[in-house]
Parts: structure tokens; C-alpha cells; sequence
């Protein structure tokens, strides 16, 4: 399976955007809305004109026509041609090829199989829920042998139970096939489970390449950290197991208790909307609960951070502009902070 | 009378205005008349060319108007808009005055040229096969056209995508997928090509027992007063008009856009 280079590329939304993609490597491309990610798929395939350079495994690619890069493509819109049967739409690009009828039965079955669709083999399109037609049109766009695959959101269709067990499923497939794919998907989390690498993108280049925990933790652009939700990055100075699954984590003298087993954690990346802030002691235990005073706020258009020091850390907190003014907080005010025990998130050592 | 009604009342007076007319004919109507007229080599010949021609030209014309159709439906080129106004000609301009300049053309050095190096053209079979493909051809094109427009090139993309050139992405999976849009067109270029009389008459003139069509034996058995023979011919077009609408309302499932 080829490596994927583009240099220079610019076109339609891309500014000057240079990528490598390692062999059998899986990459995704996350960012906003009209950040290119598509696009830049679409260079891959060769399905619109650009300017710059792609090359798999070092070779030249850009006179080369999209029926001969050897790229399987699975759409957003799924796109299964609706006068074809199941089996005929996997077959589709083995005919093309003019494959043996006994490989293409054997492929096709093979693929069937390995996607859980065997049983949908002489059913139309139209007659195939969200996941079948997603699962056909990915065994339709690898079948033919391809070198390269491209995914455009492959989950979209789903719900997000369907999709989160989909993304690991599809996740071990690809890595079984050894194929090399770059994928697009508009939720870090859903990278981060089936990414080697995240490349986010924005506004036609790409701010950042790196691997999951990286992206998270080492944000190097403000777009990104901002894209990842700004989250507060915590430094761990001792791990301490608490019991079974549990462990608390001490960053300066503020004190964490997260599930985890071991002791391994260096870095804790808190998201400021899993901080609640309340003007009052809320009841219960004290477990993840601080005292803290407002040293900044910051207006957006439909929420407000604000910034509160506590036992030394400064936390960045998020709210709605409702229940900020409900609240009536000032800079100097002191606030009551929970943060989310279960969504806590931690890079190991 | 509310606004519903009063649009159903308008479409049941235009259904009624039609069923009047055709109700009219029956006036004259003559079984025996009928039965001489249907059996006469001269009407027989009229039929057997009218079909013979209007099949023809529609073959060429559907041959035609795939490619075009398609371009026009895909591709974003110099001159398309130019290609595109000019399609609306014959609906536009009248049969006649196309058919004129089709004699016109015939009768400059060019066109002598090939009248006598080539097919002659004016006043024979020829030019009724080039009068009804000149008339719809046009007309194809567009059908088709809105039948490729509304397949998405989506499909195009996959099919290049998993190996097929834009040919066989064409022939495999655009094709197939207008092949009904495809076949109501032709049939409704062929019932265009049946009833095609004004650049057929200019062209291939209305001498019986030669170039003679349906519609212009209609217009020479008003015009020699044969009011009988008429009706029959009129009723025979009317019956063949309305059956290949409604089978082209059957093959499409709905309204074709005419």
C-alpha cells in the first residue's frame, strides 16, 4: 500500500496544503465546515482540478485520471447505484477491472462476509437501512483491490450509538486490510478512535498533524485549541491509586480523582464546558469539587468563559450567557467549580 | 366560487374545449367511408411512410441527442449557452419557415453540390426523414437532457472512482439509470415526427404515392373539399397521438413535460 504525498497543493478552497501520509497509515482530517477536508479527498481521488503535486509511493499522479489512481472512495452520500442489486454494486468495479467471474464471486462473498451484509446480497438500494448502505458502499469501494482508501464522514448517516461501534469495527477492518486511508470526520473523538494520525484543518491548510493525544494535549495553533474545545491542560505531580479503576491525580495542590488503572498519567485535559461553576456550595461529596475566584471573563456570542484560580491552577470555564447572568458573577467574585469526573481526559507518560 | 374550483372549472373547459373538436368530426363521420378510406393503397402508402419516416428520424435524432444531451447536462463549455438557445429554434420559429430555409439552403452552390453529388434531397423521401429530424431533434435533446439532468453526477464520480472510464461510467451507469427518461423521449420525438407537416410539405412537397405523410394527406383531402376522408385520417392520427401519451404516462409514471 502506497504513501500519499501532496505538496503545494491550491485549489478551489485549498491554500497552498502539503500532507504525507504513510504507508498503510490512518489519517484523519478534522476542522469546520468549509476547512477543505473534502476537497482535498477529491485532490486525492483526482476528481477536481488543483495545482501542486500528488504522488503515491514517490510517483507523479497528477495527469493520471481518476479510474487509474487505484483509489477507493466511499462518499458522503453513500452514492450506491440504485439499479444495481447488493452484490452487483460490489462487483461493480471488479467487472471494470474484467477480473476472473470466480474471483469477483470470491471477493464479493469475502467482503460480504467480512462486513455483516451477506444476507442483503440480492436487495436494492432503496431498500437498505443507513448501516447496510454504509457497509455496502464501503465493500464496494475497497473490492477492487484498491492501494488507497478515502472515507467522507464515514459515520454521517448513523446514529451516534450505531456510529461509535461502527468506527471500532471499521477501525480493526482497516487495519486487518493494511490499506492506507484518509479519512474525514467532523468529531475529534471519533478520530481519536480510529486514527493513527489527526491533521486538522482550517480554512484550506492544515494547522496541525499529529497524533491523537498530541493534538489534545500540545495544541500548537490557537485555531486548534480552539477547535479542541480550549481545553485546560493540567501537569500530573503524582499519581496515587485510590482503589480499583480509581486513581487520584495532584496537579500543584489541587487534587483529581479519575478512573484509570496504574499510574502512568502525566497530563489531564479538562474541556471548559465540564466545568460547572455555581455561586453557591452545591451538596453532596467533595470529590472534584473546588473553591475558586474569578480572575477573568470573557463574553463570546452565546456562552462566557471565565477564569478561575484555584489552589494555584488557572481552570477556564464555559456557561451559558443565561445562567452567567442569572449568576451575576464579577472578576474577584468566588465561585464553586465540579468538574466532570467521567469526561476527564489524560495523556500517559 | 372558491379558488379551487374555479381552477378545476377552467382545466374541465379545456378538456371540453378538445372533446368538442373531436366530438365534431363524428358529424362527419362515415363507416363506409371509413372502411374505403382505411383500405385504399393511397391511404395505406401515407401510413406505412408516415411510420416508416417518423421511426427513422427519431432513431437518428435519439442518436443525436444522447451525446448532446449529455454535454449540455454535464459540461461547462464556450458556446453552450449558444448551443443551448439555438435548440429552441424549431419551437420557436414556424415548421414552415424551417422547411424554407432547408429549400433555400438546397438551392445555394453548396447545397446544389450535394443534391447533385449526394442524396436529393427537395421533393423525395429524404427530405421528409430531414424535415422531421430538423423539426425534433431539438426537442429530444432537451427531453433527454432533463432526464440525465436529474441523475446525479455523484454516480459518475464512484463509478471513476472504482476503475471505469467517463465512457464506461456513461454506458454502465448514467445510461441505465435515464434509460425510461430516454425511451418516453424518443417516443414523444416519434409522435412529433408523425404529426410533422409544415417543413415536410416545404421540403419533400405532397405528391401521392411518394412523399405523402399522414398530415399532408390530411391537407390535401381538405383542400380538394373531401371532408369524409378527412375525419377518417384525422380520427387515425388523434388515436395513434393519445395512445403513445398514455404510454408514455405508463412508462414514466408520471406527466411528461412535452
Amino acid at each position: 500500500m502506497p504513501k500519499i504525498e501532496v505538496k503545494n497543493i491550491t485549489g478551489k478552497v485549498l491554500k497552498d496544503l502539503s500532507l504525507s501520509v504513510g504507508d498503510k497509515e490512518i489519517l484523519a482530517l478534522v476542522g469546520p465546515n468549509g476547512a477543505g477536508k473534502t476537497t482535498l479527498l477529491n485532490v486525492i481521488a483526482g476528481l477536481t482540478d488543483y495545482s501542486g503535486e500528488v504522488l503515491f509511493d514517490g510517483v507523479n499522479m497528477d495527469r493520471v485520471p481518476p479510474h487509474r489512481r487505484g483509489v477507493g472512495y466511499l462518499f458522503q452520500d453513500l452514492a450506491l447505484f440504485p439499479h444495481m442489486n447488493v452484490a452487483a454494486n460490489i462487483a461493480y468495479g471488479l467487472k471494470i477491472r474484467k477480473y476472473a467471474p470466480a474471483v469477483i464471486g470470491e471477493r464479493v462473498d469475502e467482503l460480504m462476509n467480512a462486513l455483516h451484509i451477506a444476507k442483503l446480497r440480492d436487495r436494492l438500494p432503496y431498500n437498505l437501512s443507513g448501516g447496510e448502505k454504509q457497509r455496502v458502499a464501503i465493500a464496494r469501494a475497497i473490492a477492487p483491490f484498491q492501494k488507497i482508501l478515502l472515507l467522507d464522514e464515514p459515520t454521517a448517516n448513523l446514529d451516534a450509538q450505531t456510529a461509535k461501534y461502527f468506527r471500532s469495527e471499521l477501525s480493526v477492518f482497516l487495519r486487518r486490510l493494511e490499506i492506507t486511508t484518509v479519512f474525514v470526520i467532523h468529531d475529534l473523538l471519533g478520530a481519536e478512535e480510529m486514527a493513527d494520525r489527526i491533521a486538522i484543518m482550517h480554512q484550506g491548510s492544515i494547522e496541525q498533524v499529529a497524533a491523537p493525544g498530541d493534538i489534545l494535549f500540545h495544541p500548537r495553533t490557537r485555531v486548534v485549541s480552539e477547535f479542541i474545545g480550549m481545553p485546560n491542560i493540567l501537569n500530573c505531580d503524582e499519581c496515587t491509586v485510590l482503589s480499583t479503576g480509581l486513581v487520584e491525580v495532584r496537579s500543584g495542590s489541587m487534587r483529581l480523582v479519575l478512573p484509570y488503572e496504574g499510574t502512568a498519567i502525566s497530563k489531564l485535559a479538562i474541556s471548559p464546558h465540564d466545568i460547572y461553576i455555581s455561586d453557591s456550595k452545591p451538596p453532596g461529596p467533595a470529590l472534584n469539587r473546588y473553591t475558586g475566584t474569578i480572575t477573568e471573563i470573557i463574553p463570546l456570542r452565546t456562552v462566557v468563559r471565565v477564569k478561575v484560580l484555584v489552589d494555584g491552577n488557572e481552570l477556564l470555564a464555559e456557561l451559558s450567557r443565561e445562567t452567567f447572568d442569572e449568576m451575576k458573577l464579577t472578576a474577584g467574585s468566588t465561585v464553586h467549580l465540579i468538574v466532570k469526573l467521567r469526561r476527564l481526559r489524560y495523556f500517559e507518560v | 366560487m372558491n379558488f379551487k374550483k374555479l381552477s378545476i372549472s377552467v382545466s374541465f373547459a379545456v378538456f371540453a374545449l378538445y372533446g368538442v373538436l373531436i366530438l365534431s368530426l363524428f358529424y362527419y363521420y362515415d363507416g363506409a367511408v371509413f372502411l374505403e378510406t382505411l383500405r385504399s393503397s393511397r391511404t395505406l402508402f401515407s401510413i406505412r411512410l408516415s411510420l416508416f419516416t417518423a421511426t427513422v428520424s427519431t432513431i437518428i435524432a435519439v442518436i443525436v441527442a444522447i451525446p448532446s444531451a449529455y454535454a449540455l447536462s454535464r459540461f461547462r463549455f464556450f458556446g453552450r449557452q449558444l448551443i443551448d438557445t439555438m435548440l429552441e429554434l424549431p419551437m420557436i420559429v414556424s415548421p414552415v419557415a424551417l422547411g424554407a430555409v432547408v429549400l433555400i439552403f438546397f438551392n445555394t452552390p453548396t447545397g446544389t453540390f450535394i443534391q447533385d453529388h449526394g442524396i436529393r434531397v427537395i421533393f423525395s423521401v429524404y427530405g421528409i426523414f430531414l424535415a422531421q429530424f430538423i423539426v425534433t431533434v431539438g426537442i429530444a435533446i432537451r427531453l433527454i437532457k432533463a432526464a440525465m439532468d436529474e441523475i446525479p453526477v455523484r454516480y459518475e464520480e464512484v463509478a471513476r472512482t472504482l476503475g471505469a472510464s467517463p465512457a464506461r461510467a456513461f454506458m454502465t451507469v448514467t445510461l441505465p439509470l435515464c434509460k425510461r427518461g430516454i425511451i418516453a423521449s424518443s417516443i414523444l420525438t416519434w409522435a412529433k415526427a408523425l404529426g410533422e407537416f409544415g417543413a415536410t410539405i416545404t421540403i419533400a412537397g405532397s405528391m401521392a404515392m411518394k412523399t405523402e405523410t399522414i398530415p399532408v394527406a390530411i391537407f390535401m383531402r381538405l383542400a380538394s373539399a373531401d371532408i369524409e376522408g378527412t375525419v377518417v385520417l384525422v380520427l387515425m392520427l388523434i388515436g395513434i397521438g393519445l395512445g403513445i401519451l398514455y404510454g408514455v404516462r405508463l412508462l414514466t409514471g408520471r406527466a411528461v413535460p412535452v
